[in-house]
């Protein structure tokens, strides 16, 4: 069985039909990209899946549970994380504290432990910890425990968000746009990682992209909207070729040049 | 080399008015007893003490001992009016200290926090006073029942309040945060109104006329009625909602109350369940109030709806948005600030322009009482805190020190478990 | 419940009168969180201030002997128009010092920025009618004391009818302001969209000016006509009234301008009717003391059933 099912998606916005009747399969420990010019839908597909629309059409499984009606926070509990392409963190939280906050799932003192300071509580805090910053080395931000995570610089706190989201163990991580606003030495840095975080920890990983570059030299599958409709499917290699795709793109100049 | 050598002096002298300050403020209240100069610079000389990184933790703590357990009662035996100050700024700590809970960490704007000090205080006030014969049979109980029962009514108050709170919140919570400022506003109206009513059909809170006398506090049967046992009453509360405030803050659950606050979109995508976590503040918060709404009852002996108004509620929002939202010192030195300003200096300021008009040195109306215009000054206050350092005076600043200590304390866990992936 | 039939028409004319004194005041409201998705807390205060300076205005009228040589109308229509401009004056300065520098901040700090200034306005109004009048409740001089007979029992003051030509005449002309004139325009530009608008090369800020001049300007309008209507004010009046007309805000959608007249007529007729009516029904056990848990009852349940109001647009945030 398929890890993500989505199966005739539409949401629209007022008259507006941002997503139209769109399946999507993919399975587990792929990488697979959505991609397509601005504007097409991309962004609204991922809100819909984090559940932020309960007011979709169409029916969405992952893992075997039903989505339809879901609040992000219960998407969250089927363990599906994501990022946002304009970064959210806890600004004033420190950076150890914001993965902590995305373990909140894997703890569960209560509030007597809470405030009894019960050994249970200590001990969970200190292994949430120790784990908290097993991560932050992992994303490669050893020694920035104590800082917050607005002072980052914006690199970083890519990293950051990413650090948070994996923090949820999660069976399926969302990427909105992670080379955003990367240079190209940092966007070369971000796909192996993406790379590592599928082969090392085995997630499977679901991402929005407008580099092009990065997108074929990652993904296993490659999925292209256009105008809330989806246009193509397949390998880099496939999608490469496809005239569709070709005659999508040549409408938008800048990114005309990333395809070829 | 002159800069450095004059920043050195300066920050020498700093020092050494500092430490003056803390050794010698309580000597000073101690000999000048009644001197209300004398009596701020001691509460300045607390604030001092808790800021100073001079003075290592172990002899903080024992100035701070010897401060609240011998200096205070013992100028307060000579001068019961200090003491009842004192008493004062703990009651509105602890309520400040609630009330953060629900603004500070949370970021919901609770207007009608008063409302459950309210419920707090009836629930104890109409079962310590004859009051509950009116609907329960003398024959079955006879009201008002014993002082010692008063501890039990501490938590018996925010269990009630806590339970009003969850059950305004629980409809009201899904809203924006300006509207759930209205209608918490609301709802302390309501309550007070109903308070005003509800001697009729049924005399439940003798209306406007108010309860007395409520039963003080009995240990064992030793009433403590006096300002000294409240002191320490207060002292030991205040004691205790420190601690819990401080662990709720540094728990999973003070970090799923901050995540809301900063960016709540993002904390639902954790995972976080948002609404059974603002239920949670908020009812913790309105339990606060109601146990400190029990205190208020039995110190006061009397109590009547105009004790609840929505002034009483700008006072501790106030509290907290001048100490500092989210940091539990700095809503207590917010909490001394406006008491001080409120119960202090307006009043001596008042004292001082009778005094001169009695003299007939200058002619002061008593329109132009300044006690009579707290709203002008707090307004005043707000307006300015957001203006100029919305943050407060000690800004919140998010440490670790807690989990370090837990990672300190347990010794290293042999078997660890897998970090990303179960 | 002939009883109850045989005092509706009364109801009926206190309900809209104090149902209109709600709709503009809601005006105030609805268009500041149109604008700004602020609720301008000071607003109950601006509409305190313009009841004392309307009521200043005719108490200097009566004292100067204008009062008996103008017509009542007249006086009227003088005294609402400079409350009118005090008020409005009143509420752009506050937006200037206020508002504006914490625009940028978290929402929860402009609103407790507007509740330091509603608690000083109300104290520094009390100040100063304290040293010039050495009280600061006023009374309203009498304009009009003859009533119309509609019916043997039925009574229809003049005041009343003049206090809702003006409320009408004003609910009018604000409409045709912001769905005709090109500032009007502009500020429906800059609420639904505020930086589009500001690309349209519209002065965002001047907009927001002009929504504050109008909605405090209207305040003053109704806190005059509630002087007149009830002869009576002190500092803390708007306190009461700034929370229903809120409430009506809401009823009717907040942000909608029809939606706050509409919102304020009905919640002037349910509660008048609601105090009326409460006695009776509950056989005198509810009175009508409990008619402002009425109205923040109504507030609490629109806000739980339908945030959006009656007329309001459902508004999701952007992700």
């Amino acid at each position: 069985m398929a890890l993500l099912d989505v199966k005739g998606l539409t949401k629209t916005f007022g008259g507006l039909v941002a997503v139209n009747n769109i399946d999507f399969q993919m399975e587990d420990k792929q990488i697979v990209s959505v991609i397509g010019p601005n504007g097409a839908g991309k962004t609204t597909f991922f809100n819909v899946i984090s559940g932020y629309y309960p007011d979709h059409v169409g029916t969405i499984t992952f893992g075997g549970h039903n989505l339809k009606d879901l609040n992000p926070e219960k998407v969250a509990a089927y363990r599906m994380a994501r990022t946002f392409q304009n970064i959210r963190l806890f600004p004033d939280m420190l950076t150890v504290e914001n993965i902590l906050v995305g373990m909140h799932l894997h703890l569960s003192s209560n509030l007597f432990d809470i405030v009894l300071n019960t050994k249970r509580l200590k001990r969970e805090e200190k292994e949430a910890y120790e784990r908290a910053m097993e991560l932050l080395n992992y994303v490669g931000l050893e020694g920035k425990d104590n800082e917050l995570a607005k002072n980052l610089p914006y690199g970083e706190q890519r990293l950051l968000e990413i650090a948070r989201a994996l923090a949820i163990k999660p069976k399926l991580l969302l990427l909105d746009e992670p080379a955003a606003g990367l240079n190209p030495k940092e966007t070369e840095a971000m796909k192996n990682f993406i790379i590592k975080i599928r082969d090392e920890l085995g997630h499977s990983i679901l991402l929005i992209e407008h580099d092009m570059k990065l997108v074929m030299g990652l993904s296993d599958k490659i999925t292209v909207i256009n105008y809330g409709v989806k246009i193509a499917e397949g390998t880099p290699d496939e999608i490469k070729n496809n005239p569709e795709v070709i005659k999508a793109y040549l409408g938008d100049d800048t990114t005309t040049d990333a395809v070829a | 080399m002159e800069n450095i050598s004059k920043l050195f002096h300066e920050y020498i002298k700093r020092e050494i008015i500092q430490l003056g300050i803390i050794f010698l403020s309580p000597i000073l209240l101690y000999v000048f007893n009644g001197n209300g100069i004398a009596f701020i610079l001691f509460l300045l000389s607390l604030f001092l003490l808790h800021q100073s990184n001079k003075l290592n933790t172990k002899i903080k703590a024992i100035i701070a001992i010897v401060d609240l357990i011998v200096i205070i009662p013992l100028v307060g035996f000579a001068n019961s009016y200090y003491l009842d100050v004192i008493t004062q700024i703990g009651i509105y700590a602890i309520l400040a200290i609630g009330l953060n809970v629900v603004v500070g960490f949370t970021g919901l704007l609770n207007l009608g926090y008063v409302g459950f000090y309210a419920v707090g205080a009836y629930t104890y006030a109409i079962f310590a006073t004859s009051q509950a014969n009116n609907f329960i049979s003398p024959a079955i109980l006879k009201f008002p029942i014993s002082g010692n029962w008063f501890w039990l009514f501490l938590i018996i108050g925010m269990v009630v309040s806590g339970f009003v709170g969850f059950l305004l919140g629980l409809p009201v919570l899904r809203l924006r945060g300006d509207y759930l400022a209205i209608v918490t506003l609301g709802f302390a109206e309501i309550i007070r109104i109903v308070l005003n009513n509800l001697d009729k059909p049924i005399n439940f809170t003798n209306g406007p006329k108010g309860i007395t006398p409520v039963q003080p506090p009995a240990f064992f049967g030793i009433v403590l009625n006096q300002t000294i046992h409240y002191y320490f009453i207060v002292l030991v509360l205040l004691g205790l909602t420190i601690i819990a405030a401080n662990r709720l803050n540094n728990s999973r659950v003070g970090r799923a109350w901050t995540a809301i606050r900063e960016d709540e979109l993002a904390a639902r995508t954790m995972g976080i369940p948002i609404v059974k976590m603002k239920l949670l503040a908020f009812s913790i918060g309105a339990a606060f109030a109601g146990m400190m709404g029990v205190l208020f009852a039995a110190k006061q002996s009397f109590i009547d709806p105009s004790s609840f108004g929505f002034m009483e509620s700008i006072g501790i929002l106030a509290m907290v948005i001048m100490g500092g939202m989210g940091n539990i010192s700095g809503v207590i030195i917010g909490a001394l600030a406006v008491v001080v300003l409120q119960l202090h200096i307006l009043k001596e300021f008042s004292n001082f322009l009778r005094q001169l008009t009695v003299a007939g040195i200058i002619n002061i109306p008593s329109q132009l009482d300044p006690a009579k215009y707290e709203r002008l000054v707090f307004g005043l206050i707000l307006v300015l805190m957001c203006i100029f350092r919305p943050q407060g005076f000690l800004p919140a600043k998010r440490t670790m020190e807690y989990i370090k200590k837990h990672v300190k304390k347990l010794k290293k866990t042999e078997n660890k478990k897998d970090v990303f992936v179960e | 419940m002939e009883e109850m039939t045989g005092m509706i028409p009364q109801l009926l004319i206190d309900g809209l009168t104090l149902g209109f004194v709600y709709a503009i005041v809601a005006l105030g409201y609805t268009m500041v969180y149109g604008i700004l998705e602020f609720i301008n807390f000071a607003h109950s205060e601006i509409f305190m201030v313009g009841a004392f300076a309307g009521t200043e205005v005719l108490l200097f009228m009566q004292s100067a002997g204008y009062l008996e040589k103008i017509p009542a109308p007249l006086a009227l229509l003088i005294a609402i128009i400079i409350a009118m401009v005090f008020s409005g004056a009143l509420g752009v300065f506050i937006e200037r010092v206020a508002y504006k520098p914490v625009r940028s901040a978290p929402k929860l700090v402009a609103f407790i920025s507007a509740i330091g200034v509603s608690f000083f306005l109300q104290d520094a109004v009390r100040l100063v009618e304290g040293l010039w009048k050495n009280a600061f409740y006023l009374s309203t001089p009498t304009l009009f004391t003859t009533s119309i007979n509609i019916t043997n029992t039925l009574k229809m003051p003049v005041k009343v009818i003049y206090i809702m030509i003006i409320a009408i005449i004003i609910m009018v002309s604000l409409n045709l302001f912001v769905n005709k004139h090109r500032l009007g325009k502009a500020m429906r530009a800059v609420a639904q969209d505020r930086d589009t608008a500001s690309l349209m090369a519209i002065n965002v800020n001047s907009i927001i000016s002009l929504t504050f001049l109008i909605g405090a300007g209207l305040g003053g309008a109704a806190g005059t006509l509630f002087s007149v209507q009830y002869a009576l004010i002190h500092p803390y009046v708007g306190f009461i009234i700034g929370m229903k007309a809120f409430t009506a805000a809401v009823f009717g959608g907040i942000g909608s301008i029809p939606g706050a007249m509409l919102g304020g007529i009905l919640l002037g007729l349910l509660e008048v009717f609601g105090a009326g009516f409460l006695g009776i029904l509950t056989n005198g056990v509810l009175g009508a003391e409990y008619k402002d848990v009425f109205a923040f009852a109504i507030l609490i349940i629109i806000l739980i059933f339908k945030p959006s109001g009656l007329l309001g647009k459902t508004v999701r945030e952007k992700v």
